[in-house]
């Protein structure tokens, strides 16, 4: 398999990476405190007893790595521009080419004693709930892989960023902040989005038209509780090849999803609700019109141990089909997937260690009843095993 | 080299930036040998002289450490200061300034760095440094102990 793999792209982007901290540090010292650089350089190795996830894992797969670099500059103190370049890998599903993560202009044009006001234009991250905006960014993340039930990798582009705009404003009050972002935009898909959606790479095309996207969160104490409210909606529009099966249609797409956090000073409490219509519509007699939801929802526990060590503990589950859970009707349907393609049901055990406040090392074990979020890109749904365990081990940088 | 010369004329001999900052670093001692609880420190908001406001809320000031506020009233640039994430001073400033826990600010900067929403605070390492970069910088906002009477800073009160 293709272990190892390093496109020149991440060649270059890591060797940036070790070339440019110390120059970010030294740009205070060249008088301009208005630039700022950032990045995270992360590796991950992967088994798993049955099954793939991030490449051919059931043999140990290495094919996980996160480069990040950002840049940003205040224009003026109003005004500022940023952008971050990424390259991820991820199996089958990424292939470690360099995109543009996010490149917008934020202007914070109000800003007043209690309450203030600001846009930003061109592409931006899109705001779900409590970790998606930084989801590649291992030191931001609970988990070495977020909870799936969420934060999906295997369709990750519809999630990630949108070209587009968003308005946001906080509004600070004795009993807590309220903090607001809303826009429009077109979300930047791939090919995973129509193997989540169609079942396979497609001769045709699916692509996004503009989405509506806004997320209302309520901060207490500096975010001790943490209270969001996520939507998004928009839809997918495919464009069919000569050869496919599918006609000239739409896959409309809601979600939802309901946060809470709870943080002490050594004790972190999450959980993290979704639902998502998915309405099929004109796309042909292999995809008759049907309207389904897909939900999801996790708990977690986090500890710090001492002051560099955090202990975690999580229940993921995700259902593809919130009218079919146990997939039996999926099972019995013309295709005859197999019901545990339809849910999974993940205990994650987890322990991060923080060697320096820019290194860090974290290994988990996942216990998975189900497959629902295997991309199939890696894996042939009539063959994925049904119970099965994992093991992640990464290493990040960041600075 | 001359203005910083005029401008740490008036100064007592402790604050002189050029000086192993002896007294800080002794009470930083002491307190850490009597009261090892990061409680025992005092605190102040201190900011550039020529800052127009005086008094702050502390919402404000939450805002202003998770750099939610990019500007002052005036329209000038808010430029933010802080000690490490592990510094005693840095910690009990979260805790009893601010009322957040240290981890909270650092969750809130790489939100802001990594979704490119926003800029992570600059890091001092000592008191003698905070003094120091704070006058010298138009807008900067920062803190130090509260025994520490430094005149070519201000004090911003937390209401």
């Amino acid at each position: 398999m293709n272990r190892y793999r390093f496109s020149k792209w991440s060649r270059r982007l890591v060797l940036l990476s070790w070339l440019l901290p110390p120059l970010a540090t030294a740009s205070p010292l060249f008088g301009d405190e208005n630039l700022q650089i950032h990045g995270f350089l992360s590796q991950g190795y992967t088994h798993t007893s049955a099954n793939s996830w991030f490449g051919d894992s059931s043999n140990g797969s290495w094919d996980f790595r996160e480069l990040g670099l950002n840049a940003s500059y205040r224009l003026t103190p109003q005004l500022q521009i940023s952008g971050q370049l990424l390259s991820l890998t991820a199996g089958e599903m990424q292939d470690g080419s360099l995109s543009l993560d996010y490149g917008l202009l934020d202007y914070h044009f109000a800003s007043f004693d209690n309450w203030n006001l600001g846009l930003r234009i061109g592409r931006v991250k899109t705001p779900i709930g409590l970790y998606n905006e930084t989801r590649d960014v291992a030191f931001t993340r609970p988990t070495n892989f977020l909870p799936q039930s969420i934060y999906f990798d295997k369709v990750r582009n519809l999630e990630l960023s949108n070209d587009g705009f968003e308005i946001y404003s906080d509004l600070l009050t004795d009993w807590g902040d309220l903090l607001f972002q809303g826009g429009m935009g077109k979300p930047v898909t791939d090919k995973n989005v129509e193997y989540a959606y169609l079942g396979n790479d497609w001769q045709g095309e699916l692509s996004a038209d503009l989405f509506v996207f806004g997320r209302i969160m309520y901060e207490l104490d500096g975010g001790r509780i943490r209270l969001s409210a996520t939507i998004a909606d928009g839809d997918l529009n495919f464009d069919p090849g000569p050869t496919d099966p599918f006609t000239d249609g739409t896959i409309g797409i809601q979600l939802r999803v309901l946060s809470l956090q709870y943080n002490a000073e050594a004790w972190h409490f999450t959980t993290e609700y979704m639902q998502e219509d998915v309405i099929n519509r004109d796309l042909g007699v292999f995809r008759p019109d049907k309207d389904s939801a897909a939900e999801g929802y996790y708990l977690q526990l986090a500890h710090d141990l001492f002051s560099d060590w955090e202990i975690i503990a999580r229940y993921d589950v995700s259902y593809l089909d919130r009218n079919d859970r146990d997939g039996t009707k999926q099972e019995a349907g013309p295709f005859g997937i197999p019901a545990h393609n339809m849910f999974a049901k993940d205990w994650t055990l987890g322990l991060r260690w923080d060697v320096t406040p820019a290194f860090m090392v974290r290994g988990e074990y996942h216990w998975v009843d189900g497959t629902a979020w295997l991309s199939l890109r890696e894996n042939n749904p009539f063959q994925t095993e049904r119970h099965w365990q994992m093991f992640s081990l990464l290493a990040s940088y960041r600075f | 080299m001359e203005k910083r010369q005029d401008r740490t004329a008036g100064i007592p001999d402790k604050d002189s930036p050029r000086r192993f900052p002896l007294a800080p670093v002794l009470l930083l001692v002491f307190s850490l040998l009597f009261f090892p609880s990061p409680q025992a420190f005092a605190l102040q908001l201190i900011t550039h002289p020529d800052t127009e406001i005086t008094e702050i809320n502390r919402s404000t000031a939450r805002a202003i450490f998770s750099m939610r506020r990019q500007v002052w009233p005036d329209g000038a640039a808010i430029r933010v200061f802080v000690f490490p994430d592990k510094h005693k001073l840095h910690k009990a400033f979260a805790k009893q300034l601010l009322g957040v826990f240290p981890h909270q600010l650092r969750r809130a900067w790489d939100r802001k760095v990594f979704s490119g929403t926003g800029q992570a605070p600059d890091t001092v390492q000592s008191e003698a440094e905070m003094i120091e970069i704070i006058k010298k910088t138009p807008g900067a906002i920062g803190y130090i102990s509260k025994d520490i009477r430094d005149e070519s800073v201000q004090i911003l009160e937390v209401e």
